[in-house]
């Protein structure tokens, strides 16, 4: 359960920036996998791949029931804004762990769409193959490939707008 | 090859993972190296990329764990009853109490604990150390009756294949103190036991009757068949 709430709370913590939001809905999670599990068979893919579609589904509804996430849905003319809202809303040893790019790229991260946010952090922070990521959005391969393709090149502009130059 | 600013950000993932194919991938590199819009693209996403990569796993809250039990399982009290319940089922644990059990059942049914009516004054260890004792002696004076009986079953037998052998003997008394007498067998050196030597005497001569009347049980029943 350590290594599952572990990676469960990680997807969440990406998605969310809050470690608050991100603890109530690991917790949501298992709650849900603990109910649902009768309604998992093998044949549908691996459990932890079942895991992250529950994760990504409580995810998608979280992000439109908050109204913050709808606000920072639009990418261009709310960045100084929403940073100072992500500053505000961590605590201060939370500021002090993240270094300097890290904190911003889970700045940059929070402010992606929703759809390209999740292919971005499943294929590039949890490492999953584009058949996994395909089976947990329930989307053809090509629109799998397209959104983390989409979300990479937003997510560096994003990083661009927010003065991260390349080195 | 040529390629165009809208083909480079089509396949600026494919390119990052290393899945063009060399031509794509030598046409990739002349058009960024000339092109000023698509160098910064790219150097920008692999920034990106190198960024996302560097994200450290966050440490989880050390109270996640316990509320997920919670949640899911219930409150920590009924947790630690649902895993000391669980506990119980364990093979070994159910071996255990099955063999304390069959001891017990033991014990007191060699003290004369009765099951169906069960007095407390039957557990008191006085009541318990006489019960046993007194089934313990019973069961001895049996055993040591089931072996005399043994004992004279085996004589009767003895004397009986004797007569048979040697009948011009049958009534010649034993050797007095014979060196090579028989264990169990008994003889006129034994005055403490009359009860057991008439006993055995009314046996055998039951038996010699039986085997008359009935001489296919005896074993020399082929012999006697001759003319």
């Amino acid at each position: 359960m350590r290594r599952h709430s572990r990676r469960i709370f990680n997807i969440c913590y990406r998605f969310t920036g809050n470690r608050t939001e991100s603890q109530d809905l690991s917790q949501d999670v298992f709650l849900r996998v603990y109910r649902t599990l009768g309604s998992y068979r093998s044949a549908h893919g691996g459990f932890a791949t079942w895991m992250t579609s529950v994760t990504r589904n409580l995810l998608i509804d979280h992000y439109r029931r908050t109204k913050r996430d709808r606000v920072t849905d639009s990418l261009d003319d709310k960045m100084p804004v929403v940073e100072n809202k992500e500053s505000a809303g961590r605590r201060p040893d939370e500021q002090a762990l993240l270094g300097e790019l890290s904190g911003q790229v889970q700045s940059a991260l929070t402010r992606l769409s929703p759809e390209l946010r999740e292919a971005v952090i499943l294929r590039d922070l949890q490492q999953l193959e584009y058949s996994e990521i395909q089976q947990v959005l329930a989307v053809p391969e090509g629109t799998v490939k397209s959104r983390i393709n989409r979300g990479r090149i937003e997510l560096a502009r994003i990083l661009q707008q927010m003065g991260v130059r390349p080195s | 090859m040529n390629w165009t600013c809208e083909q480079t950000e089509a396949r600026l993932s494919d390119y990052l993972d290393g899945l063009l194919q060399p031509v794509e991938q030598s046409a990739f590199n002349r058009h960024v190296n000339t092109c000023e819009k698509c160098a910064p693209l790219v150097a920008g996403v692999a920034r990106a990329l190198g960024g996302l990569y560097a994200l450290e796993p966050v440490e989880v809250p050390a109270e996640l764990e316990d509320a997920i039990l919670t949640a899911t399982l219930g409150a920590p009290s009924w947790r630690n009853l649902r895993r000391w319940l669980k506990g119980l089922q364990s093979p070994r644990f159910v071996y255990s109490m099955a063999s304390v059990a069959a001891t017990l059942v033991i014990i007191l049914t060699a003290s004369g604990f009765s099951l169906r009516k069960p007095k407390l004054a039957d557990l008191a260890p006085a009541t318990i150390f006489s019960k046993t004792n007194s089934k313990a002696h019973r069961f001895y004076a049996q055993s040591v009756k089931f072996v005399s009986d043994l004992r004279v079953v085996y004589e009767i037998q003895t004397r009986l294949s004797e007569n048979e052998q040697n009948p011009g003997t049958r009534e010649q008394p034993a050797p007095q103190n014979s060196p090579d007498k028989q264990p169990g067998r008994t003889d006129n050196t034994n005055p403490s036991a009359p009860k057991q030597q008439n006993r055995a005497d009314e046996i055998g001569r039951s038996l010699r009757i039986l085997a008359a009347q009935f001489p296919v049980l005896s074993g020399s029943s082929g012999e006697r068949r001759m003319p």
